[in-house]
């Protein structure tokens, strides 16, 4: 009987953090991102329009959310960036972040 | 139209980079690189206060991991174990670091 309440209680858990995960609409982040910063690191983030430019593509999500967040408030400086995040909202940047990691691009680094 | 041009533009850049890019050692890189493994070399690791997952590098352009690791390593980027690291690296050891990421994404290709 208890076991059966954790296991609903767990569920329930895992289902919620399933839809947090899923918070961005990665549609209108693609929309967003082809006005805003696709002339930098393309539509699906696999551009970089200087050398010194990030790619996007396969990013994890949450740390781009960090990283925009990040350069809205100008705890992380670069002059173009500051300036594109200042018009984004909450969701603008959860849209965008949830399209740019769904992408194929970068990958995790292998120690072996 | 406009859109094209910039892809084009792009294009040259990518193309031109490693050309421009200062030039890193990997295999030296890959000795360096160890310590990047304890967080960068576990999938979806994730960072403590805030809580977010260590960014992907595999693949990642070779210029923004050398200005990244020059940030850190001015205080121009904040992040207490990043700057930490960041200090003790030379701008060689930044280059070299750099292209083993580089060769990695290559490898995985």
């Amino acid at each position: 009987m208890n076991r059966s309440i954790l296991a609903c209680i767990a569920a329930g858990l895992l289902l919620a953090a399933g839809f947090a995960e899923a918070s961005g609409n990665p549609g209108r982040g693609q929309e967003l991102s082809s006005q805003v910063c696709a002339s930098c690191h393309g539509v699906d983030g696999n551009m970089a329009l200087a050398e010194d430019y990030p790619l996007l593509a396969g990013q994890h999500r949450d740390y781009l959310v960090v990283a925009l967040k990040a350069y809205r408030s100008g705890d992380r400086e670069h002059a173009v960036m500051n300036s594109f995040a200042q018009n984004l909202s909450d969701q603008d940047i959860e849209d965008l972040a949830a399209w740019f990691a769904r992408q194929d691009g970068l990958g995790e680094l292998s120690f072996d | 139209m406009l859109n094209r041009v910039l892809a084009a533009l792009a294009a040259i850049v990518i193309v031109c980079s490693p050309a421009l890019a200062q030039s890193g050692d990997p295999e030296r890189g890959e000795v360096i690189a160890f310590t990047c493994s304890g967080c960068h070399g576990i999938p979806f690791y994730k960072n403590v206060y805030p809580s977010y997952t260590v960014p992907r590098l595999a693949g990642q352009n070779e210029g923004y991991i050398i200005s990244a690791l020059k940030a850190y390593r001015s205080g121009a980027r904040k992040h207490a174990t990043m700057q930490a690291q960041a200090n003790t690296l030379s701008d060689q050891d930044i280059a070299d670091i750099a292209a083993y990421f580089v060769s990695q994404a290559e490898e995985s290709e």
